[in-house]
């Protein structure tokens, strides 16, 4: 209850004591995507993501009733390194929304012009702006109003009065929000956060609802021995006993509102140094995973080839493929949560039933066709002249056939929320795209695939062509589980030799995956890129027309080379994998 | 008639020029509104042939482009269709968006395209020799990507290939001018405006802002329209449907233009 009341007072002083115009408020993520693509627009940097920064200490001369909430000391400012350009989570400096949400471009603006790396960041946000409002009419219009502006309720900052000589400014003048501030990371004792973010990603998982969307200024703490401190032993090297793993323990399972809350507010978070590397906890899921899957095989297997870059040539019957169909399998309808997606889906599906074809030369139908019919008047020898006249506009029948790979190695596991898995998004994928393709009608199988070393692909056979889409078919997909490694290369010639037994004129080839190609073996590094390379050349002399959908961000350093540079698709975030493919595929087959 | 305006990117006029000398046939490929069209209008009237435009369409039946049987009065005849006109007469014969056409329409292109130059009608029976000053030119715009359309590699690989993009700047601002009468100033800043949703890949933007539009940008300024009204509607709408892109838009042309909400 104390508490409760401390946080209400809290919050009532600090409203009392800002000047900001809170209801007039504009929101980092209302805009985060058109940012992104202005940045885009004005050259900026693609490979940069956007985020929220954490406020920043400054030492400034205070108002008594921002001494006693505690306010004014720390500022949220924008700021850019290698990685990311960081921007406040909401602006409210102004009265007017317009001003506000102008603010957030006119900041992006300036960290695409700014030059983090200048020794006088005070010259150089000078120069910028100048720049800047000399180009844009609109920005000059915008900062003619947000200068008169915050010069009248923002006494601390008359400094940016052009007038004024620069020696008063020290680091501790009251920040102007329309500049850009240097780096934090560039001091020493700061530890970088992203460094974290960056390892948790390898496997295309992003935090984005329930982790703290911010960028915190961090004390580092040397835990890494682990005899320091009274404990001699650590909960948290628990599994170190065994495996010598560190075990992730800033996760936290329940989401709690208030920790964030807390979070924000904190001016500082010490901090662990151990890695929360999502990898080691795969490492340690490796053999629990995959045992207890009813998958019946079929046959003892096939044997493949795969080719050895190193000796140019094929290492004859190599790869043994076991081809499996899961048993005991619930068949089930479609799930709710996703029937919302499949109505938005439907009307893109009945646009394209729109299309419709003219076949000519039927002996009835709809219409006349006069040429023909001239044709035939034309003719001399009439009797030989078939009398086929009439025309009609049917449906297009899509003379497609569509196979659909799944990666489903280890790999999937990963998260892409606290609750979410890779995997599950692949299975809502799969099931959207086949209820789509039923709907328009289009031929398709659907494989999953996993491997353990040469000995053994693992070839899930979700549904053949011939086989009907049914509940047992959803079924299938949702019993699904990751285990394992991703040896492509033999996937894929698997799946070219089911698809050639297709006779449609249009044979698609749709791999869905996760990672590069690897396996425990030397599958692995430029061996695993080889062989898959190879292996779709072959697809694509098949006539296989093959396409590619990832959610690994750094498949852009592969994949074109893998692919070919318009067969690929990079999806960031694995959220819209589910609306995404079946986008993908209604696009490629217009 | 007042001669086409054209203004060269690169050698183009001179391997057009180059390859109609030859009996060669031109493949031409380029993102929607850069001047292929105009190109060929205008290399028609510096070689004083003709030229015969077909747009291609998913319909397009190789009688559209041959010719048919009509009837009148008299009773049935054959009409030449645009394709067998310029190989009789001679002139130029330029398929726009050949990639639409369905491949088994494009095959009958194949005899014309290579050493031999001739069309075969089967419905008359004629096998027509093509005049000299017959040439033939397609054009397609590449940045579709999409498994069901495409050349067949056995037409493509019978033509000489000319790659457009959208113009240099520089190059860019003296069209505009031209085309539309706006002043220098206004010009530049649609260049600009351009160069900048150019920087915009594939998943954001479909395809990025023609020269076309930037021209019918400039001509309604010049018919008075203020210019953000004017960008508004003739390069933001018709770019994208997506809300953000839109409104990244609408601000990109207000910061050159001005006019936005804020200044009112």
């Amino acid at each position: 209850m104390d508490e409760k009341v401390g946080k209400f007072w809290d919050r009532y002083l600090t409203k009392k004591a800002s000047r900001l115009f809170e209801s007039k408020q504009v929101f980092f993520e209302e805009k985060e995507r058109s940012l992104k693509i202005f940045y885009h627009l004005l050259g900026g940097d693609k490979a940069k993501e956007l985020h929220i920064t954490d406020k920043r200490f400054i030492k400034t001369s205070r108002t008594i009733l921002e001494k006693f909430s505690g306010k004014g000391r720390s500022f949220f400012l924008a700021w850019q390194d290698e990685k990311a350009l960081y921007f406040p989570g909401a602006l409210s400096y102004f009265d007017d929304k317009e001003l506000n949400s102008m603010h957030y471009y006119w900041l992006c603006a300036m960290l695409c012009e700014v030059d983090i790396k200048t020794d006088n960041i005070i010259q150089e946000n000078k120069r910028v702006v100048q720049g800047l409002i000399k180009k844009y009419e609109g920005f000059r219009e915008f900062y003619e109003k947000a200068e008169k502006f915050l010069l009248e309720h923002y006494l601390e900052l008359s400094y940016i009065d052009s007038s004024i000589s620069e020696d008063l400014l020290d680091d501790n003048s009251y920040p102007n929000p329309l500049w850009i501030y240097p780096c934090v990371s560039g001091n020493s004792k700061l530890f970088d956060f992203n460094d974290e973010e960056e390892m948790g990603r390898k496997d295309g998982k992003e935090d984005k609802t329930e982790e703290l969307k911010m960028k915190k200024k961090a004390n580092q703490i040397d835990d890494e021995k682990e005899t320091d401190g009274l404990l001699l032993f650590l909960p948290e090297s628990l599994m170190s006993f065994m495996e010598q793993v560190n075990v992730d323990r800033q996760e936290n399972d329940s989401f709690d509102e208030d920790a964030l809350y807390n979070a924000a507010e904190l001016d500082e978070i010490t901090l662990g140094r151990k890695d929360a590397n999502l990898s080691s906890r795969v490492k340690m899921d490796l053999d629990i995973s995959a045992k207890d899957v009813e998958d019946y095989p079929l046959g003892k297997g096939f044997y493949r080839d795969e080719w050895d870059y190193r000796k140019e040539n094929y290492l004859k019957k190599y790869v043994r493929i076991v081809p499996q169909v899961a048993i005991h399998v619930e068949p089930m309808r479609l799930p709710k949560r996703l029937n919302k997606m499949m109505q938005k889906i439907q009307t893109e599906l009945d646009l394209m039933e729109l299309d419709r074809v003219k076949i000519d030369n039927l002996p009835y139908g709809d219409e006349i066709n006069f040429d023909s019919w001239i044709e035939y008047k034309g003719h001399k020898n009439k009797s030989n002249h078939p009398q086929r006249f009439f025309q009609s506009f049917e449906k297009k029948t899509r003379d497609m056939s569509t196979f659909l790979l799944a990666d489903i190695s280890l790999s999937t596991e990963a998260g892409v929320t606290q609750d979410i898995r890779v995997i599950d998004m692949i299975k809502d994928s799969l099931m959207v795209f086949s209820e789509s393709l039923q709907r328009l009608e289009d031929k398709f199988g659907i494989y999953a695939f996993s491997s353990i070393k040469n000995k053994k692909v693992n070839f899930h056979i979700i549904k053949n062509f011939k086989e009907r889409y049914s509940d047992l078919v959803r079924g299938r997909i949702d019993v699904m589980k990751p285990g394992y490694y991703t040896r492509l290369g033999a996937a894929i010639r698997e799946s070219s030799r089911v698809l050639q037994k297709q006779h449609s004129q249009n044979r698609l080839l749709l791999i869905l995956s996760d990672g590069k190609p690897n396996d425990t073996d030397r599958y692995d590094g430029r061996y695993g890129i080889e062989d898959t390379k190879k292996a779709i050349e072959e697809v694509k002399q098949k006539g296989i027309v093959p396409y590619c959908i990832t959610i690994d961000v750094e498949a852009r350093e592969y994949l074109p080379y893998l692919f070919g540079r318009n067969s690929y698709a990079v999806i960031r975030d694995a959220k819209r994998l589910p609306k995404v493919l079946t986008q993908i595929y209604m696009n490629l087959t217009k | 008639m007042s001669k086409t305006y054209y203004l060269p990117q690169s050698n183009e006029v001179e391997l057009f020029k180059a390859a109609a000398s030859m009996n060669l046939p031109i493949l031409i490929k380029g993102p929607t509104g850069c001047g292929k069209t105009r190109f060929i209008e205008a290399m028609g009237e510096e070689l004083k042939r003709d030229v015969y435009t077909v747009v291609c369409h998913d319909d397009l039946s190789a009688a559209d482009l041959v010719g048919r049987h009509l009837i009148d009065e008299n009773g049935t005849y054959w009409q030449d269709g645009p394709l067998t006109k310029a190989v009789r007469n001679g002139g130029i014969c330029y398929l726009d968006e050949i990639i639409e056409a369905r491949k088994d329409t494009t095959v009958i292109l194949h005899s014309l395209a290579d050493y031999r130059r001739v069309l075969p009608i089967d419905r008359t029976g004629e096998m027509i020799e093509a005049h000299p000053d017959f040439m033939l030119v397609v054009s397609y715009n590449p940045g579709y990507q999409n498994v069901l359309k495409g050349m067949k590699p056995s037409t493509k690989q019978r033509f000489i290939s000319l790659s457009f993009n959208y113009p240099a700047p520089d190059i860019e601002k003296k069209v505009i001018i031209k085309e539309s009468g706006v002043n220098e100033e206004v010009a530049q800043k649609l260049v600009s405006i351009a160069g900048e949703i150019r920087r915009l890949d594939d998943n954001e933007i479909q395809e990025a802002v023609s020269t076309r539009l930037l021209v019918y940008a400039g001509k309604l300024i010049v018919k008075g329209f203020d210019p953000y009204q004017a960008c508004m509607h003739s390069i933001v709408e018709s770019l994208s449907d997506e809300q953000d892109v839109l409104e990244v838009l609408e601000k990109l042309v207000s910061l050159h233009f001005g006019g936005s909400k804020l200044a009112k």
